[in-house]
């Protein structure tokens, strides 16, 4: 159990009373209007999920719960009372802790000494009690059933176990609200198990969880009340009991999964354009399948699955160990962009700003830079060709951009990333290999994006995408092929496919 | 680091001992260890020369090392010397501070020390050259070359390094030798060429362009004195009417520019192998308990056209010296001015 | 890469005048020519003008290799130390084969090979090219001891090797021809081909670039062994005009050539630069170096001065791209 003496006070909580009230929550940024009147309670002992999709809003109000940002206007009250939060201090100084997805330990240090990073104990003299330290660390692992070596360097730690020292750091000092953002997101299975049981016991402390995520598997099993947020503002707030699965995703996307997913192409595919056997990697084991032309083939994973070592490994540009790899029939040579780029394959990165974009360049030369061999004669380039091709991309995908020699860093995500689907279609593929297509993308944007891959398998490309998003692998995919642990764990049709089986299939 | 072991057949050592009838009275030292502040120079590398041909001549093992510019290396090198217990200890400071506590060891240890080059507090005696004096008679060479070929016009570029005190005093002795032959010599420019060949071109070249009237190049070393005259070449002027003149006399640079341009008419050589001799000379009578001045003075010339070749025959690309007119020059007493007088 | 209107809302007045960091460049050089001249009239003479722009060729043959080197997210320290070997190497391959083609060869192919080992060092060992060139710089101070203790005096007396430094053609100095035949080179390349734009696309992203089918390490490769041609051709240059080859030669040349190229706006995390940039930081430069001769300063100023104007022409350069970004 929890250490009474540390958590003496939760004896004293009114359950009574909400635990934080936000009320008129609401924050401009220069352009953006990031919340708009959001109103949100918490109760003492109970855990409420706070949900949305990437831009909704939900990372806006806990800063501003956790002092980073400063809100517009709005009142916040704890335990009944009204208070001013304006730095991280107010935060930890009124009980409010937040676990936050990024993780913000010093690697060089400890384990122990980074929970205790706050606020270290000091001996009469100043110094500071190491001792104390490591013995403190080494109880609060113990009542909370984590084994980690609280002398370990933390940054020789798999990044799911810093996961959990950035949580245990969270309990190592009295707190009356828990924030977590997405704490799941590079656990394993066990380990949210492990999560869920510290969650219980802090609940049943009287503490107040506020836990975001937008796993729904998650909420259904943690959470008591559900809130949702969608473009800054306040949807719904309900108790779990109260939702289906299907009225969380409408509530957090505003409409049916079909409106968003358009479907122009039919059911036939056409001749295998990818084949992969026995492909091994650092991070995979035994890959094998195959793609055809005009389809899309959803890749489904759990952080750390391999989604993006795979689609590393089949554009060239990892090493690979074993297997081989074909591309319209012809072996791909291992490691090597280029020869995977002339036979037709290309990645559109999860992580655009350092794989993906030139943001110093402007948007014509990002866009031309896999095809300037056409525009080219004796490596000279006619500058007039390049433009009007680079335009009629622009024009076509509606890229909003004031010029061509805009550079790309001032464009917005959907647009940087409508950019880079022209760079690879510009150069004509028979293979596109997307990672994340939608992440950091504002929800307008994801449907033209969604619109354009379901274009493209239409054009006759077959379309690779690696996702961690169920809707959108539900939604595009015309066969599902899911990963654990560098494996794949099982491959399904769109018809057989429903979200329990996925998710079965990435924890196995 | 490197050794140059020096092992002699009895016989020619006698000879040579023999044929040294300076020090025919004296005992000579077995061993002279020498610690070189920086063997990668020119300069240096013909000190060397000049201290092993000596040693050669009197019978003498010399040992060198390098301390390339590091005081605590210098110091190790010196120690280790001691330890070996050279007789006679020469040394090139890097720095004073390494060297005090080195001279009080040697002193406790009865190791006599000769210094060449720079002084330093405690020392028993130095060797080095007068870079004033050195100055001072290119300087009145310089003004009876300028009476006679210029009519009496002396404009002078100094290519100088106002950094280090002894070439701020060439630079000072040029003009005061310069100014007793032509009292209305004038130094037109005053220029930080670095010592390097490619900065005294570079500011050479704008010095020349604001100053049209210029005709006399000094250098405070050779390096210099050729950025000079190169500059001058590459602004398209002819050689008539120029006199240059350079210092230093080290390595094949100033023969070739002797040799080749009619403006380059001047050396004041300092000789650095007769550093090195003298040096040798002054450890064998500090050997034999002699007293010896604190400052003693290693000559240097003037040399005007041809006359280098009094003192210096090439073939090929190595130089030789002679040294029957090397050690005929004169030295001096004393300097004229020095650092102190600054 | 200029900036064009489009990208820029309506300019404020700071913005008009700081808009364009070539544009700084021009005013700076306009100033700087303006009150020299006031100061000393023989700044516009034709003796001093030729002299201000031999010294620029030397530099701004050097500085264009580095521009494409450093858009290429790379740097060679070692620029110096090479020019310095390269000129010995010319000047006693020329002694020894009475040839000035050779000898120039020599020199050339000398350079490169620097730039080829350190391109192999970058992109085989991965070093990073800061340290990788800055040991390079240290083997080819002490190497080129092994080689030659003194200056390679002209033995061969060839017109034509000293002609390379000092020649005209018609009213302009032989080594400004050479250094705007390279420039203009340079220019075209980046500008208006292939090789330019991927030169770009690497240095501002080169797992990007890799991931769109680039070879980045050969491009770099490649722009290391140019910059070390151009080098070899430099040091070629300057053993004329020495008339020696000189072990001691350009000794902080790599960084008047750096502090050129940054100077001149090149970014030195890549990505981003112009050679035209480069061409009017060189002549700042050296515009200052000369003005500071021609006016009778203290010549500590020349380092001083220098190092004032890279602050603040960068310092320009950064509240224009603030205003940019908003």
């Amino acid at each position: 159990m929890l250490d009474e003496a540390r958590t003496g006070h939760a004896a004293a909580i009114d359950t009574s009373i909400p635990a934080l009230e936000m009320v008129g929550i609401g924050k401009r940024f220069p352009g953006v209007l990031a919340l708009e009147n959001v109103d949100l309670r918490l109760e003492p002992g109970k855990v409420h999920a706070l949900m949305g999709e990437n831009g909704a809003g939900k990372s806006t109000l806990i800063k501003i719960l956790a002092g980073v940002y400063e809100k517009d206007v709005g009142t916040i009250r704890i335990a009944g009372r009204e208070v001013e939060i304006r730095t991280p201090r107010d935060a930890l100084s009124q009980g409010i802790k937040v676990v936050f997805q990024e993780i913000a330990l010093i690697p060089e240090f400890t384990v122990a000494e980074n929970i205790f990073l706050e606020d270290y104990p000091t001996s009469g003299a100043g110094n500071i009690r190491w001792r104390k330290i490591r013995d403190d660390a080494a109880a609060l692992f113990d009542r909370i059933g984590f084994k980690v070596n609280p002398d370990a360097r933390t940054g020789d730690l798999p990044v799911s176990q810093q996961q959990m020292v950035e949580i245990a750091r969270a309990l190592a000092s009295e707190a009356r609200i828990v924030v977590m953002d997405e704490p799941t997101s590079s656990l394993t299975p066990t380990e949210v198990e492990m999560l869920f049981s510290v969650i219980r016991r802090l609940t049943s402390l009287g503490i107040a969880i506020l836990y975001v995520s937008h796993k729904l598997d998650e909420i259904f099993e943690i959470a008591d009340t559900v809130t949702v947020l969608r473009d800054g503002r306040h949807i719904s707030t309900q108790p779990k009991t109260a939702h289906t699965s299907d009225t969380l995703i409408r509530d957090m996307i505003g409409r049916q999964i079909g409106d968003l997913f358009p479907r122009s192409r039919g059911a036939g595919t056409g001749d295998v354009v990818v084949g992969v056997s026995g492909l091994s990697t650092a991070k995979l084991a035994d890959i094998a399948f195959e793609a055809r032309a005009g389809e899309v083939l959803g890749v489904f994973g759990l952080m750390g699955a391999g989604r993006t070592e795979l689609a590393k490994a089949l554009v060239g540009y990892d090493p690979i160990r074993t297997g081989t790899i074909t591309i319209g029939g012809s072996p791909l040579c291992p490691h090597d962009t280029r020869t995977a780029v002339s036979l037709g394959i290309g990645l559109l990165t999860e992580d655009r700003k350092t794989e993906g974009l030139m943001l110093e360049l402007p948007v014509m030369h990002n866009m031309s830079l896999a095809s300037l061999g056409r525009f080219a004669n004796m490596s000279f380039l006619d500058e007039k060709r390049e433009r009007s091709a680079v335009q009629e991309f622009v024009d076509r995908f509606r890229v909003k951009t004031p010029s061509l020699e805009q550079h790309i860093k001032n464009l917005s995500g959907g647009n940087q990333q409508k950019v880079l689907l022209a760079r690879w279609l510009m150069r004509g593929l028979k293979v596109i290999v997307v990672d994340e297509p939608t992440r950091g993308i504002d929800v307008g944007a994801k449907s033209e994006i969604f619109a354009l891959i379901d274009r493209l398998a239409a054009e006759g490309l077959a379309v690779i995408m690696m996702t961690s998003e169920m809707p959108e692998l539900l939604g595009l995919s015309d066969r599902i092929m899911v990963m654990a642990e560098g494996r794949i764990t099982a491959t399904m049709g769109r018809d057989e496919a429903t979200q329990e089986k996925i998710l079965n299939a990435a924890i196995a | 680091m490197f050794r140059i072991p020096v092992t002699l057949l009895a016989a020619t050592a006698t000879i040579a001992v023999m044929s040294a009838t300076a020090v025919q009275a004296q005992e000579i030292p077995e061993r002279i260890g020498y610690v070189v502040n920086y063997a990668t120079h020119e300069w240096y590398q013909n000190v060397i020369k000049g201290m092993t041909d000596r040693a050669n001549e009197l019978g003498i093992e010399l040992e060198v090392r390098d301390a390339n510019q590091d005081a605590a290396r210098q110091v190790s090198a010196a120690e280790d010397f001691m330890s070996q217990g050279v007789d006679v200890l020469i040394i090139t400071p890097v720095n004073e501070d390494g060297v005090v506590p080195l001279l009080r060891r040697a002193a406790q240890d009865d190791i006599p020390v000769v210094l060449e080059g720079n002084p330093v507090r405690g020392m028993t005696t130095m060797v080095a050259i007068c870079d004033y004096d050195t100055g001072y008679h290119a300087g009145v060479a310089a003004g009876e070359y300028a009476r006679d070929n210029f009519d009496g016009q002396a404009r002078v570029m100094n290519v100088g390094l106002p950094l280090l005190s002894a070439t701020v005093l060439r630079s000072e002795g040029f003009m005061d030798g310069l100014r007793t032959i032509l009292p209305e010599a004038e130094m037109v420019h005053d220029l930080d060429g670095g010592g390097n060949p490619d900065r005294a071109l570079e500011v050479s070249s704008a010095a020349l362009a604001q100053n049209s009237d210029i005709n006399i190049i000094y250098g405070i070393n050779d390096n210099s004195a050729q950025g000079g005259l190169q500059a001058w070449k590459a602004s398209g002027r002819s050689q008539d009417g120029l006199l240059v003149v350079g210092t230093g006399g080290e390595g094949l640079g100033f023969i070739n520019l002797m040799a080749t341009e009619p403006a380059y008419q001047i050396e004041a050589a300092m000789f650095p192998e007769k550093v090195g001799y003298t040096t040798i000379d002054a450890a064998v009578s500090l050997f034999n308990g002699e007293e010896v001045p604190e400052h003693i003075v290693s000559p240097t010339a003037t040399m005007i056209g041809d006359e280098w070749q009094q003192y210096y025959s090439v073939e090929g690309t190595t130089r030789s010296i002679n040294w029957e007119n090397v050690n005929a020059v004169p030295a001096a007493d004393a300097c004229m001015k020095t650092a102190a007088d600054l | 890469m200029t900036e064009t209107a489009s990208s820029v809302a309506p300019p404020s007045r700071l913005r008009a005048l700081t808009g364009n960091n070539e544009i700084v460049l021009i005013v700076i050089l306009a100033v700087l020519c303006v009150l020299i001249s006031i100061g000393a009239p023989q700044f516009y003479s034709v003796e001093n003008v030729v002299a201000i722009l031999r010294q620029c060729a030397l530099v701004l043959i050097v500085a264009s290799g580095m521009t494409m080197l450093l858009i290429a997210a790379e740097v060679d320290l070692s620029v110096g130390a090479s020019l310095a070997f390269s000129g010995v190497v010319a000047m006693d391959v020329t002694n020894k084969t009475n040839s000035v083609l050779l000898g120039g060869l020599a020199g050339i192919a000398f350079g490169a090979s620097v730039g080829l080992f350190n391109g192999l060092v970058v992109t085989r060992l991965r070093v990073n090219s800061l340290i990788a060139t800055i040991a390079t710089m240290m083997i080819l101070q002490g190497g080129i001891y092994l080689y030659t203790r003194e200056a390679v005096q002209n033995r061969h007396s060839i017109r034509l090797f000293t002609d390379l430094s000092t020649g005209y053609v018609g009213p302009v100095p032989v080594p400004v021809i050479i250094a705007a035949l390279v420039f203009i080179a340079c220019y075209v390349v980046l500008r208006h081909t292939m090789v330019g734009r991927y030169i770009y696309a690497v240095g501002a992203n080169e797992k990007a670039a890799r991931l769109s089918g680039l070879r980045s390490e050969r491009l770099k490769l490649g722009v290391f062994v140019f910059t070390g041609m151009l080098v070899g051709l430099a040091g070629l240059l300057l053993a004329s005009l020495m008339n020696t080859g000189q072990p001691t030669a350009g000794r902080g040349f790599e960084l008047q050539v750096i502090a050129a190229v940054i100077l001149g706006g090149t970014s030195l995390m890549g990505g981003r630069g112009t050679l035209i940039g480069t061409l009017l930081a060189v002549l700042v430069l050296k515009v200052i170096d000369n003005g500071i001769i021609i006016l009778r300063w203290n010549q500590d100023l020349q380092m001083i001065v220098p190092g004032l104007v890279i602050i603040g022409a960068t310092w320009l350069d950064l509240v224009r791209r603030k205003s940019d970004a908003r």
